[in-house]
């Protein structure tokens, strides 16, 4: 029950659009529980919901990929325009695109996230199949799950570690404005009490860690707890 | 960027096609693919590779079933199938040439499990959501017209490749294979393939495209040589790009998104992703009252998002050798098990189930440790052994 109660609290943290796209595992858990789990339905249901990913996840990484074109054009056109010139409309536009920029790397990263959260969410529920048959369904199964669309989330990670270069190399924060302690949980308070990448960012990381912290069927298939380098200073202040 | 395996324009998309690229074009990076079983890189362009099946599938209804099913056949892990594989034989009794219309109208139960299912699916139930029309007569005839002497050579290459690489035991005869145009041959045993993507499809087999920057580039060339994104139209720019098994759907919904996504910052470059906005937007008010400067909440927010980035790859990496490790383990045992099946079974048995849950421990350990600084609890590896598979 742990990993449902996750993925609801993921599914309302996530943006709008997002929501009906994830994993039913309530749905397919009700199924499993129910007197005769046919497995031709529930593989039946289980491949309806891999469509469903594939066809959103390749969607949105087009998305992506054209999005990305235009900041880098922006990006292009302001340094052409601007030079090295400091005036207002400059700065302004500069912090416009690190906006974008950032928000931008954020969509992205949350798109991986819902790989993950599918990807277990399907992991967890074949297991939880097999328990209730006694069947063997979740190896093979999950082998194809590994080269869908939806899982290949390798194309997205590259475009965010290209951002996360691109922002320090082409936007580096002025020292002035560097940040004590409590302005930035107050900061980090305030992000996360709105709507949208950032709470969703968070409750991701927030999510990945409960559900990384011990199991009731702990096995040999179970993750070890999650590593945060930075682990509270964000985390502790928004939860 | 990386440096990538992927030829440009021309056989751009035939590379989509050709099980010997070591994944479709847009993650081709040998090193988290090939991680994936070697004896499945082949497959790991299946699910695209089915989807262009689906272009030509509705112009050839018998020959469909047999393209389809060729790659789905070969798409089936073999070795522990051998309960699906008899699953299989029952299901693909239907007839030939009407399962198609059986899976056309939306009996994917009739179909056999995963492996069709899972490969087509995103196909044609994603295409609803781009494509509302259904004409498929003039994609067709474009399909044709157009392209038609490259692309039954490489629907030939690709199907015949794929079939000799198909180590299913569910095996199509190569013959049933040589051109799309064919008639099917009757012999064949089917895995009905096309189901939900099918059903929703109504025959007119669009498949997704999964795009890529390199393909994306060269959309954004022909865009520009021929005026701009306002001027270009869907077939000029598909005759420019002359990417193999793209379409012009593919390129019409495509120009639709770019011609939203260049107009509509410059209108309004403050404005753009309201709604995305509003965790930032409040602590720029704030900023105003001399709180946080927006270069400092969006480095935050930047923080954040590379940590969870982080722990993703980590998690992702981490479930992906778990499934190698159980599967190889598997396949031990299954060898093991078979191996002894006659006289001392049950003592071989019991020692070659905990041997195997040892070697999980281990691995899980191993695991663990790698990627984490706190290696697994102690008392944990108790509860594995405690624990059957």
């Amino acid at each position: 029950m742990k990993f449902g109660k996750r993925i609801k609290e993921q599914i309302q943290e996530s943006l709008p659009e997002w929501r009906d796209k994830f994993l039913r595992y309530k749905e397919l858990k009700n199924l499993i529980s129910s007197p005769d789990p046919a497995e031709f339905i529930f593989i039946g249901l289980l491949n309806a919901e891999i469509d469903k990913f594939n066809a959103f996840f390749v969607e949105q990484e087009e998305d992506f990929i054209i999005h990305r074109k235009e900041l880098q054009y922006r990006i292009q056109r302001l340094v052409e325009k601007c030079g090295d010139n400091d005036d207002e409309t400059f700065r302004e536009e500069i912090d416009d695109i690190r906006k974008d920029i950032v928000n931008f790397h954020g969509e992205m990263v949350l798109l991986v996230n819902y790989s993950n959260i599918n990807y277990t969410g399907l992991a967890k529920i074949l297991k939880k199949y097999d328990k209730r048959r006694g069947g063997a369904l979740r190896s093979p199964f999950i082998q194809k799950v590994l080269h869908q669309p939806f899982f290949k989330t390798d194309l997205v990670s590259r475009l965010v570690r290209e951002w996360e270069t691109t922002i320090d190399a082409v936007f580096p924060a002025s020292n002035a404005e560097a940040e004590r302690g409590y302005e930035r949980s107050a900061a980090v308070s305030s992000a996360a009490a709105g709507e949208g990448i950032f709470r969703n960012t968070v409750a991701a990381l927030v999510t990945m860690r409960e559900m990384r912290r011990g199991s009731s069927t702990y096995s040999a298939f179970s993750l070890p707890p999650v590593n945060l380098s930075d682990p509270d200073l964000v985390l502790g202040r928004c939860r | 960027m990386e440096a990538r395996p992927v030829q440009r324009s021309g056989s751009m998309v035939l590379s989509n096609l050709t099980r010997t690229t070591t994944s479709i074009p847009s993650n081709p990076s040998t090193g988290e693919e090939s991680f994936m079983r070697s004896d499945n890189t082949q497959f790991i362009s299946k699910p695209l590779g089915q989807q262009t099946y689906h272009l030509l599938s509705s112009s050839n209804n018998g020959a469909v079933g047999h393209i389809c099913s060729s790659t789905s056949s070969g798409f089936s892990t073999n070795l522990h199938y051998s309960s699906m594989v008899s699953h299989e034989k029952h299901g693909s009794s239907s007839n030939d040439t009407s399962w198609c219309h059986d899976s056309l109208h939306g009996g994917r139960f009739l179909d056999l499990p995963e492996a069709n299912h899972v490969d087509d699916g995103g196909i044609g139930s994603a295409f609803d959501d781009i494509q509302k029309r259904n004409d498929w007569h003039e994609w067709a005839d474009h399909l044709i017209t157009d392209e038609d002497p490259l692309l039954s050579t490489s629907w030939n290459d690709l199907l015949l490749n794929t079939s000799s690489h198909s180590d299913s035991k569910v095996q199509i005869p190569p013959q049933a294979h040589q051109t799309v145009q064919q008639q099917p041959s009757p012999s064949v045993e089917l895995r009905p393939v096309g189901t939900t993507s099918s059903s929703s499809n109504n025959g007119t087999g669009k498949a997704r495209m999964r795009w890529t920057p390199e393909l994306h580039e060269a959309f954004v060339e022909a865009i520009n040589s021929l005026g701009g994104s306002e001027r270009a139209t869907p077939k000029g720019v598909l005759k420019i790009m002359k990417v193999e098994g793209l379409t012009i759907y593919h390129v019409k919904s495509h120009l639709q998104k770019y011609r939203t996504a260049r107009y509509r910052p410059e209108p309004s470059e403050n404005g753009s992703s309201e709604k995305k906005l509003t965790p930032l937007e409040q602590i720029t008010s704030l900023d105003l009252k001399g709180g946080i400067g927006i270069t400092e909440a969006l480095r935050l927010q930047m923080e954040v998002q590379k940590q969870l980035h982080e722990q993703l790859e980590i998690q992702r990496n981490l479930q992906l050798r778990i499934e190698e490790q159980g599967k190889y383990l598997q396949m031990m045992f299954e060898k093991q098990n078979s191996g002894l099946e006659k006289g001392t079974a049950s003592k071989s048995d019991t020692s070659a189930k905990s041997e195997q849950e040892d070697k999980k421990t281990d691995a899980s350990k191993e695991l663990a440790s790698e990627e984490t600084r706190n290696s697994q609890e102690p008392e944990s590896s108790q509860a594995k052994r405690t624990k059957t598979r």
